[in-house]
């Protein structure tokens, strides 16, 4: 027994640590076949459960086999929420100086250009299943149209010239809005393919 | 470094490193049958006899010391780096130490950019994840000590345990800030049992760290030892923590903790990953268990230890590695901020 120790007179003795660290050991010994035994059917388990899923090779780059639906969704709001408060912000700037500031409503405007064409370049790269992209096309380029709309009222010469954008860039917000709606809902529905 | 004042060095926990002095062979090894003070005399040359046959346990004790010794002193060596002089072991330290502020350098394009989607989905794995890691690469100190005799690592206990502090604390700050939970700040750090159980565990993290430092030592003296034992306490309640996060059980044909089936749920449950790497831990702290091997140590005999540990640290090795895995992958996603909510 390994937890053997030698007294003077050559009795050996049983040991109360020799005793807990083999049974230890052991146990660990058992653990690890089981182990092996056990990773031997992880190829198997995996295929079996992206055919369950019907999940398509990756859309990410982290390695995974299938982008499901919730990751799709987290990226999805990780990229649009930041760019909503971003856009927010920049147009409660505005309608705060519509009125009385050209320079500072200039300003608030082109940061919303600014911010519409990241939110637009970063549509463009996130990676979608097939069924949604005509519907992240749709969204981009309303989100082009409204950028280019906006930067045509931010070169505007006065505050009346500027304001007299207002309705035409509601339209646009409102075509965004809607597109915007239409990609949300299809990505928050579980879809095979995803 | 100051001398440790305040008892035996058995079952240290993660400041007392901050007071290491390699102590005497007699304080560190129990006394060998025979004649000790001559095997002290001449502790690096036995004689060729007793290297080739009919050792006494004295003799092994000796080479054992010698060859701890032989480690610890290579690694005082200084060398030349530049215009100046740095010793091995601080280099040794100083990588090895590298990896543990990794979780919060993860976390740092979010805090950057005031990204609270990103600390709200992905904070809890990848510090939490991270204080873990450095919890249990702390705790490593030492069994490692007890297996190796070496002791110029110990100064890594103090500085996992204190990247383990800030990784719960930022934790349970950006918890505080960001989740979802109703109840205020209070409901969100501790709304939850689980939830409870990390906020005791800051709680308890928080005095541990502050008293881990020469005046807290000299102050609390014989306390101070008791007092730093609290972390043992946190690491039950990473148990508790755990099981009540995710159950002993885990989702069929996923990860235990999230959507993505890669076939493997057993091994990505984090209570199995805790208690592969808790079974090697503690077990070689218990003191029976160090005194049997040191008992083989002295026999020379080592071979047997290594044998009889090797499946236990091999289990470590499984559940710390998936850790890691774990680490890496939130961490990367929290980094880019695309944090994955899995």
């Amino acid at each position: 027994m390994t937890s053997e120790m030698y007294a003077p007179g050559g009795r050996s003795t049983i040991t109360l640590g020799g005793v807990i660290i083999t049974a230890v050991s052991c146990l660990s010994a058992l653990l690890l076949i089981a182990a092996i035994i056990y990773a031997s059917g992880i190829g198997a388990r995996e295929q079996a459960a992206l055919t369950a899923a019907g999940c398509e090779p990756t859309l990410t780059p982290l390695m995974q086999q299938c982008t499901t639906q919730p990751i799709l969704a987290g990226q999805y709001r990780a990229l649009m929420t930041p760019a909503a408060q971003q856009l927010s912000t920049d147009a409660a700037a505005y309608a705060a100086s519509e009125e009385d500031n050209l320079a500072v409503a200039e300003a608030a405007l082109t940061a919303e250009v600014t911010s519409e064409r990241a939110l637009v370049a970063k549509l463009g790269a996130l990676a979608l299943p097939p069924a949604m992209r005509p519907l992240a096309k749709a969204l981009i380029s309303a989100n082009q149209a409204r950028a280019t709309l906006t930067a045509e009222q931010a070169r505007s010469s006065s505050l009346s010239r500027m304001r007299s954008f207002n309705h035409r860039v509601q339209l646009a917000t409102a075509t965004v809005e809607t597109d915007m709606k239409l990609l949300q809902a299809a990505i928050d529905t579980p879809v095979r393919g995803a | 470094m100051a001398r440790n004042t305040v008892g035996p060095r058995a079952q240290q926990p993660w400041a007392e490193d901050y007071y290491y002095q390699p102590a005497s062979p007699a304080s560190a090894w129990p006394a060998a049958p025979g004649p000790a003070p001559a095997a002290a005399a001449a502790p690096a040359a036995p004689p060729r006899a007793a290297r080739t046959g009919g050792q006494t346990a004295a003799d092994h004790q000796t080479q054992r010391r010698a060859a701890k010794s032989r480690v610890d002193e290579w690694m005082e060596v200084d060398f030349k780096f530049g215009g100046s002089r740095i010793k091995r072991k601080a280099v040794a330290l100083i990588l090895l130490g590298l990896p543990a502020p990794v979780p919060l350098f993860f976390m740092l394009p979010a805090l950057l950019t005031l990204n609270s989607n990103t600390f709200a989905v992905s904070v809890d794995d990848t510090l939490g994840t991270g204080a873990e890691v450095c919890l249990f690469l702390c705790l490593l100190v030492t069994p490692m000590v007890t297996l190796t005799g070496q002791h110029w690592f110990v100064p890594l206990r103090r500085w996992y345990g204190i990247m383990m502090a800030a990784c719960s604390v930022g934790d349970a700050v950006a918890a505080s800030i960001t989740d979802d939970f109703a109840g205020g700040v209070f409901g969100r750090v501790a709304g939850h049992v689980f939830e409870l159980m990390g906020f005791f565990m800051v709680m308890l993290v928080i005095p541990i760290v502050c008293t881990s430092n020469p005046w807290a030592q000299k102050k609390l003296g014989k306390y101070w030892k008791r007092f730093q034992r609290l972390t043992y306490v946190i690491w039950g309640l990473l148990a508790c923590h755990l099981i009540l996060l995710e159950g002993f059980g885990f989702e069929s044909g996923d990860n235990g903790s999230g959507f993505a089936g890669d076939g493997d749920a057993v091994f990505h449950q984090r209570f199995y990953q805790y208690a592969a790497c808790s079974l090697f831990l503690l077990t070689l702290r218990l003191p029976p268990v160090k005194r049997w091997i040191v008992a083989r140590q002295n026999e020379g005999r080592m071979w047997l230890v290594w044998v009889t540990v090797a499946p236990i640290f091999a289990i470590f090795v499984i559940g710390f590695a998936y850790i890691l895995n774990e680490q890496i992958f939130k961490g990367i996603d929290s980094f880019t901020e695309n944090p994955s909510a899995e």
